[in-house]
């Protein structure tokens, strides 16, 4: 299988503040080569002849990819993937499929490409959006652990695919060459809007999480009493996580976990700040949220809109992450 | 009537005996879900072929493999007289779980012994483990004539030698339900990669590929530029075993339709495990037989079973078979359907759609018919005495 379509190979040095000779892991997301025209991959069915690109080299730290496509991996098996010039984000928008609960994970581009060029799809939209399988992403870069150099290229060989070129130092002189091609789903224009950064809502109550590692095994214990799960806290830092059934009671209770300042002088003083702010939510999501969290993050938020939504905002050093589950109906 | 014992782990050997014989069960495990113990003068034989027939593994263990190692055939009272061998298959369900958990094996049993009677259809195997335990395990086996294939490995023109680990890594690439991969091989370079039909049918498999060079490998020999696509499973069989010996893999092969063998050769044993690979069918528009299979695959077939009742021989005559695109060059005149087994690969659907237009050879066992004539594609036939 070559590669397909006239790909142009070469790379641009375009290099931001000097990619130096000690670059030993390096990325390229390479030309995206559009088909010719009446191809069909644009399914406006307009001829199109413009053709995306996206050329990049990943800085040292390619390690930091494979954990986010990990994490993303563990908490949306389908995920759209966003490019633009300053920033790539990793989207599941809240559709029925996957339960109401979204998804919208932030990279700055500059914290992970040492060389990054893209051209979107035209100059005023100037974004690249694909539907992928998110494991076959985390997979593919699995293989490039202790990658020489790392190459990442949009092609189209039968279909379009996000190629994942793989320099492998081997024992003997001779490097290895390994290829993943991913197949992914180029998303037309019209359907943008439906992938749009979620507005952050009004929350009731905003506290910090105790350590996601606890938070996971009393939620998996939970689990096996019943699927619904109460969230609450307040403005005093306390945060409680309750099951009823008809037979038991269990609540865990989180003490001192301190609350983000405030947005606005007039909210704090209007609250009372004992008074609890719930909302019940299917045990399950919470759970794959937890799940997807490996290591613990720099900072995490949990947001409450009272018998609405819960909101988690999440930094992993320079990722951001934020999920969002629907209050039960 | 089968006596033989190894020791379990012994700290200063390189081998840790009953986990080498553990893992070569387990790797048997993934080609059928049938074993046959087959004791000889040359060792100890573990075979396995699964039900298409289209993968035989063998891993025959020498006497000096194990502490103690005694055999012999006990003549059986029927008309002819013959010398009969222990016909033993097992079931890999009451053998495997025997094997199973091999890392407790190597921490507590000291000694294995594993016996068996043809009179009471049982093989025994005891572990005489530490504080003086002794487990026994009885297990039955059914009287069946093993297969064995005959496969001349030395005349392949392309022989690879590799260490298991790198072809561990290669396999590393691929997904579990991965069904096919292909070998692709130039005097320059190897590509292992994800089978072409596989990822142009489906949206949603990623292709992968990896090129290892010629200097990898402790023996490489290229007589023929050749794409090979085979069974992944049968390939990560081979694999466990291989990386519990610590020997280096040789591959046989030669184009694409003829089987291809993976082998282990060391001083104590000797694994083989030969595989059919799909045989490239180029799709010829004017022959109406073909025109069904244009761009089709369909999977040379491996083993024939061919034996001869009345006499109690224990071998099997063996031969490979090209199924080619027009049916009708299968049959000669002279050849019976009722001497071939069906040599269907019932492995992937893609297979059944190609051979639905092919005429089908149906199953047959054992017949009473004389030896099968020539057919038009390789053979070769041994027969034990």
């Amino acid at each position: 299988m070559g590669q397909g379509g006239a790909a142009v190979r070469a790379l641009v040095p375009c290099s931001r503040g000097g990619a130096g000779a000690a670059d030993t892991t390096s990325a390229v997301f390479g030309a995206f080569q559009g088909q010719t025209a009446g191809h069909g991959y644009f399914p406006t069915g307009k001829l199109h002849r413009v053709e995306p690109v996206l050329r990049a080299k990943l800085a040292p730290g390619t390690l930091d990819v494979l954990r986010v496509s990990n994490m993303i991996a563990k908490l949306a098996k389908t995920c759209t993937l966003r490019i633009r010039p300053d920033k790539l984000n990793f989207i599941l928008a809240d559709k029925v499929a996957s339960g109401g609960v979204s998804m919208w994970c932030e990279l700055e581009q500059e914290n992970f490409f040492s060389e990054f060029q893209m051209e979107g799809v035209s100059a005023e939209n100037n974004e690249i959006y694909l539907e992928l399988t998110s494991e076959n992403l985390s997979r593919a870069l699995k293989t490039a652990q202790n990658a020489r150099a790392l190459k990442i290229k949009l092609t189209n060989k039968h279909f379009p695919c996000l190629t994942v070129s793989i320099e492998l130092l081997s024992v003997s002189s001779s490097s290895r060459i390994v290829t993943h091609d991913i197949p992914v789903k180029v998303i037309p224009r019209k359907l943008w809007k439906d992938l749009q950064e979620p507005a952050v809502p009004d929350s009731d109550v905003s506290i910090y999480l105790p350590v996601l590692k606890t938070m996971k095994s009393v939620v998996e214990k939970m689990r096996n009493i019943s699927n619904h799960l109460i969230i609450e806290a307040n403005l005093n830092g306390d945060l409680n996580l309750k099951i009823e059934t008809e037979v038991v009671c269990v609540t865990t209770h989180f003490k001192d976990l301190g609350n983000p300042p405030l947005a606005s002088e007039n909210a704090s003083q209007a609250r009372n700040p004992e008074q609890m702010a719930e909302v019940h939510v299917d045990i399950r999501k919470l759970l794959q949220f937890l799940a997807g969290q490996q290591v613990n993050p720099t900072k995490a938020v949990c947001n409450i809109v009272r018998n609405k939504i819960v909101h988690f905002d999440l930094l992993h050093e320079d990722v951001s992450l934020q999920y969002f589950i629907p209050a039960l109906s | 009537m089968l006596k033989c014992g190894m020791s379990g782990s012994q700290v200063k050997a390189p081998f840790f005996f009953s986990i080498v014989f553990g893992k070569a069960i387990q790797a048997l495990s993934r080609v059928s879900d049938e074993l046959w113990l087959d004791p000889s003068e040359k060792g100890l034989a573990l075979r396995s072929v699964n039900s298409c027939r289209s993968a035989y593994g063998c891993v025959l263990f020498s006497p000096v493999f194990f502490q103690h190692y005694q055999w012999s055939t006990s003549v059986k009272m029927n008309d002819s007289d013959t010398i009969s061998n222990l016909n033993c298959k097992l079931g890999m369900k009451s053998i495997l779980p025997i094997f199973k958990c091999l890392n407790s094996l190597e921490r507590n049993v000291e000694n294995c012994k594993i016996f068996t009677r043809s009179d009471n259809c049982k093989v025994v195997i005891q572990f005489f483990c530490r504080h003086g335990i002794k487990r026994t395990h009885n297990v039955c086996f059914q009287e069946s004539q093993p297969l064995q294939v005959i496969f001349e490995k030395s005349m392949c023109s392309n022989i690879l030698m590799i260490q298991p680990r790198v072809l561990a890594e290669a396999v590393f690439l691929f997904t579990s339900n991965q069904e096919e991969v292909t070998l692709a091989v130039t005097p320059q370079n190897v590509c292992i990669k994800s089978s072409n039909e596989e990822s142009m049918d489906s949206t949603s498999s990623v292709y992968s590929e990896m090129f290892v060079g010629p200097d990898e490998f402790d023996f490489f020999q290229i007589g023929v530029d050749t794409e090979i696509t085979f069974c992944f499973k049968e390939l990560k069989g081979m694999l466990i075993f291989s990386e519990a010996t610590h020997a280096p893999i040789s591959i046989h092969f030669d184009f694409p339709g003829k089987p291809m063998a993976l082998s282990i050769d060391d001083m104590l044993l000797e694994a083989n495990f030969i595989l059919a690979t799909l045989a490239d069918e180029p799709s010829r528009a004017s022959s109406p037989q073909s025109l069904c299979l244009s761009q089709k695959r369909t999977r040379s077939d491996l083993i024939r079973s061919n034996s001869k009742t009345g006499k109690n021989v224990t071998s099997k005559a063996l031969e490979h078979i090209s199924r080619k695109a027009a049916p009708k060059r299968l049959m000669t005149p002279n050849e019976t359907l009722t001497n071939i087994s069906a040599l269907e690969s019932c492995g992937s659907p893609k297979m059944k759609r190609a051979n639905g237009d092919t005429s089908e050879v149906p199953e047959s066992s054992v017949s009473g018919t004389e030896e099968v004539p020539e057919s038009p594609s390789l053979r070769k036939v041994k027969e034990k005495r």
